[in-house]
């Protein structure tokens, strides 16, 4: 396992694809930053009663959805990138190459979520100073704390996503646009159906169970803890898949 | 030694392999025969566990290669040189390789020298012609330093230095007790390479002889076209 891993980790770093991920994350941070910049330029030169009706300068909120699909676009590249001959000739053992990808891709999802989301959540804490509510978008830690945990899961959750998918379609390009459909598509189309299924789709779709594993919706349709076995259950089903894929067909 | 009983492998109603039984000796270059379609690669392919054989096995060294933890250190493949990725620099490609079976990195190094692409090592493999692509799948190959060796159409782009530097490789890793199993269209090559040959048509054993035996009477091409004759696809 542990060579496997080690494998994996070496694969990830000496091809340029992830490095166009993590920068894409990284100036997603930086436009993130300068959104609240400009939001706090603006708050300060309105009146009183105006400045009451601003959004929270809070980016992290906005760049989450696209850490998430990076992340699960690198799971996808993780499952695909390499020609699966050549994998699983050096590493035959089909449930070890299995554990040393979703190792890799749950530090690597954990970590870079973890980091972009730690300077998204400071970058907003800097630029708003002692700003009062409601352009602050926190009280203190122990306010941000449920919502950086919840995000930093769904992006975790994501990566294993793009896993399941890459090894489940054997094509990078495939799995990244089923990525799209599951994070983007399918939850622009869950509120156009009838009531009360707009409410009860949308209540399961990815980017909105991280709000209900946060708590931090008012009425949610689903608790925290429901909504957290939602996120596993999807990470069940298509690595479930790709594990069935990867271990039964011919490589 | 690699062991292959009755192994056969049916996709649907097709049969690719049918009931192919055969074994390859150390300390020989045993060449693997027959038309397009005939299964020569497919039975390379379930040698090394990267397809189920519907009936039978194969066995390397006396274990399914799948159920090697090192299984470079046992046995080198080169099936496909354009199994890669085509972004990773040539060394990158062998480390991780080496990685994955607890081969230090320093044997990468010395056997891109040994092949003769130690001043490309660190260009990505899409810059590589197709002939230093087969050398870097050499490389690939004898990375774990196995006793089991298997090459399907290794001289494939290589240019005349580079045919009978493989040609040279092959007869050197026999002599030293090694065990070379390599599959080739190319009769005048196998006949300068082979010391055994093993020809197969649709899926079934034809033949298993010295190669002595075979051309005795003739060429190898002669003797593989009669007996081939009227079994391709």
């Amino acid at each position: 396992m542990k060579n496997a891993l080690a494998a994996e980790w070496l694969k990830l770093r000496t091809v340029r694809a992830p490095f166009g991920l993590v920068s894409a994350i990284g100036l997603m941070v930086a436009c993130g930053a300068l959104l609240s910049w400009l939001m706090v330029q603006d708050y300060d030169t309105s009146p009183a009663a105006e400045q009451m009706k601003f959004a929270s300068a809070d980016a992290s909120v906005v760049i989450n959805p696209v850490v998430q699909f990076c992340v699960a676009a690198l799971g996808a590249l993780v499952a695909t990138s390499d020609p699966r001959l050549t994998a699983l000739t050096a590493v035959p053992d089909r449930k070890r190459l299995l554990a040393a990808k979703t190792v890799l891709v749950t530090t690597a999802a954990a970590v870079i979520g973890a980091a972009a989301l730690a300077l998204s959540i400071g970058a907003g804490w800097l630029i708003t100073g002692d700003r009062p509510p409601p352009i602050a978008p926190w009280d203190g830690p122990g306010d941000v704390l449920p919502w950086f945990g919840a995000a930093v899961l769904s992006i975790v959750v994501t990566g294993l996503i793009g896993l399941g998918l890459g090894l489940a379609l054997r094509s990078t390009a495939v799995a990244i646009v089923v990525v799209g459909v599951l994070l983007w598509g399918l939850p622009a189309i869950t509120p156009m159906l009838p009531d009360p299924w707009n409410t009860d789709a949308s209540a399961v779709m990815v980017p909105y169970l991280v709000y209900e594993v946060a708590g931090i919706v008012e009425n949610a349709p689903l608790t925290p803890l429901a909504a957290v076995t939602c996120l596993l259950i999807y990470v069940v089903v298509t690595l479930g898949t790709g594990t069935v894929t990867l271990l039964r067909r011919d490589a | 030694m690699i062991e292959v009983r009755n192994l056969t492998k049916r996709y649907g109603d097709t049969t690719a392999v049918d009931g192919l039984s055969f074994t390859v000796q150390p300390g020989l270059v045993t060449g693997f025969l027959g038309p397009n379609g005939a299964g020569k690669s497919t039975t390379m392919r379930m040698i090394v566990g990267l397809d189920r054989p519907t009936e039978g096995e194969a066995l390397v060294g006396g274990r399914r290669y799948q159920d090697l933890s090192r299984p470079l250190r046992h046995v080198g493949v080169l099936l496909d040189p354009a199994a890669v990725h085509h972004g990773r620099k040539a060394l990158d490609h062998l480390r991780w390789l080496a990685a994955s079976n607890g081969i230090g990195e320093q044997r990468a190094v010395e056997l891109l020298e040994q092949v003769g692409l130690g001043g490309v090592r660190h260009k990505r493999i899409r810059t590589l012609s197709l002939g230093m692509k087969q050398r870097l799948g050499v490389a690939a190959a004898l990375l774990g330093d196995p006793q089991v060796l298997m090459f399907d159409e290794p001289v494939n782009g290589l240019d005349p230095e580079g045919v009978r530097w493989i040609r040279d490789l092959m007869r050197g890793l026999a002599r030293e007790g090694r065990t070379v199993f390599v599959s080739s269209h190319l009769m005048s090559e196998m006949a300068l390479t082979a010391d055994h040959v093993v020809i197969v048509a649709r899926g079934q054993l034809v033949k298993e002889t010295p190669m002595e035996a075979l051309t005795r009477n003739g060429s190898l091409e002669d003797a593989y076209l009669e007996l081939t004759s009227g079994r391709g696809l």
